[in-house]
């Protein structure tokens, strides 16, 4: 369970996050949406511990991140993908993946190895094990950048902006991979600008506009014309997102 | 002053003033990159009250002569702090300091080189800072950090020869002693300029080996 309680973050004198609240439920799929600046990818920041709060509280499964001990713990239960990938250049695809579950987790080499080999044939990269980062495309890293986060056996799957960096020939292998996690219980949240997808997969939309919650709904609800959609700010929202 | 031809017993010398020379390089660069990388760490991670103090003291080495350094260490150290000091570790202790400076200069800027966007990742799977520095930053620095590193060991070699003004027997003494008893300067200073020549390009083959190995290693990691 993720609790978000009034939180509140500030980056200087600029306030991005103003009092959010919000609870996420285990093997709920999350779509965060937002315009540029709307706070998405700070909130999920947030969640990791990679920004600090500056008011307002953050438990997952009680746990506060704003304790180093209890954020030690909970970045073992929440895994990330990042938008432009952050794999490690100097190690090949398999150590990228098996790093953590053996440096963090502790957990024994040849074990995490099979399952890493496991996770690369679901994504469709089984003979790319040797290969380093800098000799895959940007769809394929991303795939990598999932195989990772997934080896940790997350909890919690944050997903910032993951296909934003790739070409629209890419995003589908992505997109993918992403559907068939989704379909398996695993809780993910989403910050993305993928409206069909996000309306395809998850089954509730958080809508942050200028740092506080717009919107949060079940999925179709908010697609609804007496839904989401009703609201000027999110209908002018998705209308421009269509165009794009 | 006699003037005195070469005998057998010049190449002994001259070996004896290489070795010389040869440790006191070796033992400065050792310790001076432990120290250097101390020094990086503490400004990379920010130590309070150790980090603005190494800056004064690494500055104060990287912009003043080494030979009035040698001095300062060799005549000024045993004056202030009523102790002796032999020739051969104020040489040692100075070009470590001054080595250390610049190690620190070049690891400093070898990190910042590194793609952020992988130390967040890093963090957000849990790992300490430690085995960040260990398994993400250190073996990236050192690929980025290879040609400064050996630029700076062909230098701190030449600058040995600097450590013959306070007496300590080195290749280029041996050059003076040789020098004053035959008066064959042309002689003796072309030996003792081929010797460190030599050795120079040794040290920067055997470096840049070092770094092709690294390389070739991480041909794709775009470093």
């Amino acid at each position: 369970m993720i609790e978000i309680d009034q939180l509140h973050k500030k980056f200087g004198d600029t306030e991005v996050l103003k009092g959010i609240s919000l609870t996420i439920a285990p093997g709920e799929v999350v779509s965060i949406l937002g315009a540029s600046g709307s706070g998405k990818s700070t909130l999920m920041r947030c969640m990791n511990g990679l920004a600090g709060l500056n008011g307002g509280s953050l438990l997952i499964d009680g746990l506060d991140v704003s304790k180093p001990r209890e954020l030690r713990e909970i970045r073992k239960r929440c895994a990330t993908v990042f938008q432009h990938f952050n794999l490690y250049p100097h190690l090949s695809v398999l150590e990228n993946i098996t790093l953590a579950p053996i440096d963090v987790l502790g957990r024994k080499k040849a074990e995490v190895e099979a399952e890493a080999f496991a996770l690369l044939k679901q994504v469709g990269l089984a003979d790319r094990a040797d290969a380093y980062p800098g000799q895959l495309s940007g769809g394929q890293k991303q795939r990598i950048g999932i195989c990772r986060a997934l080896a940790m056996q997350p909890r919690y799957l944050l997903l910032d902006e993951v296909t934003s960096a790739l070409d629209p020939e890419m995003t589908g292998e992505v997109l993918d991979v992403l559907a068939a996690l989704a379909r398996s219980g695993t809780t993910m949240i989403f910050v993305t600008h993928e409206i069909a997808f996000a309306r395809e997969i998850s089954s509730r939309i958080v809508f942050l506009d200028d740092g506080v919650v717009r919107a949060d709904m079940p999925t179709d609800r908010f697609f609804a014309e007496d839904g989401g959609y009703g609201d000027e700010r999110i209908a002018r929202f998705l209308a421009k997102m269509r165009n794009k | 002053m006699r003037n005195q031809g070469f005998n057998w017993h010049d190449p002994i010398l001259w070996a004896q003033g290489l070795g010389v020379s040869v440790g006191v390089f070796a033992a400065s660069m050792i310790l001076g990159s432990l120290i250097g990388i101390f020094i990086a760490l503490c400004r990379v991670y920010k130590v309070p009250v150790v980090a603005p103090l190494l800056l004064v003291i690494s500055e104060f080495l990287k912009n003043s002569p080494v030979l009035v350094q040698l001095f300062l260490v060799f005549f000024g150290v045993p004056v202030l702090l009523q102790v002796n000091i032999t020739p051969a570790e104020a040489a040692i202790f100075t070009l470590t300091g001054n080595t250390a400076a610049f190690i620190a200069v070049i690891a400093i800027s070898a990190m910042d080189a590194l793609d952020r966007g992988q130390l967040e990742a890093a963090r957000s799977f849990g790992h300490s800072e430690r085995s960040i520095l260990r398994k993400i930053i250190a073996p990236q620095a050192l690929v980025v950090a290879m040609p400064a590193l050996i630029g700076l060991a062909v230098n701190q070699l030449q600058v040995t020869s600097l450590i013959s003004a306070i007496g300590v027997i080195d290749l280029t003494k041996v050059g003076q002693i040789l020098n004053q008893r035959t008066w064959q300067p042309f002689i003796v200073w072309a030996i003792i300029g081929v010797t460190y020549f030599v050795l120079s390009r040794v040290l920067a083959m055997a470096g840049g080996r070092i770094e092709n190995r690294l390389r070739r290693h991480m041909d794709w990691a775009g470093l």
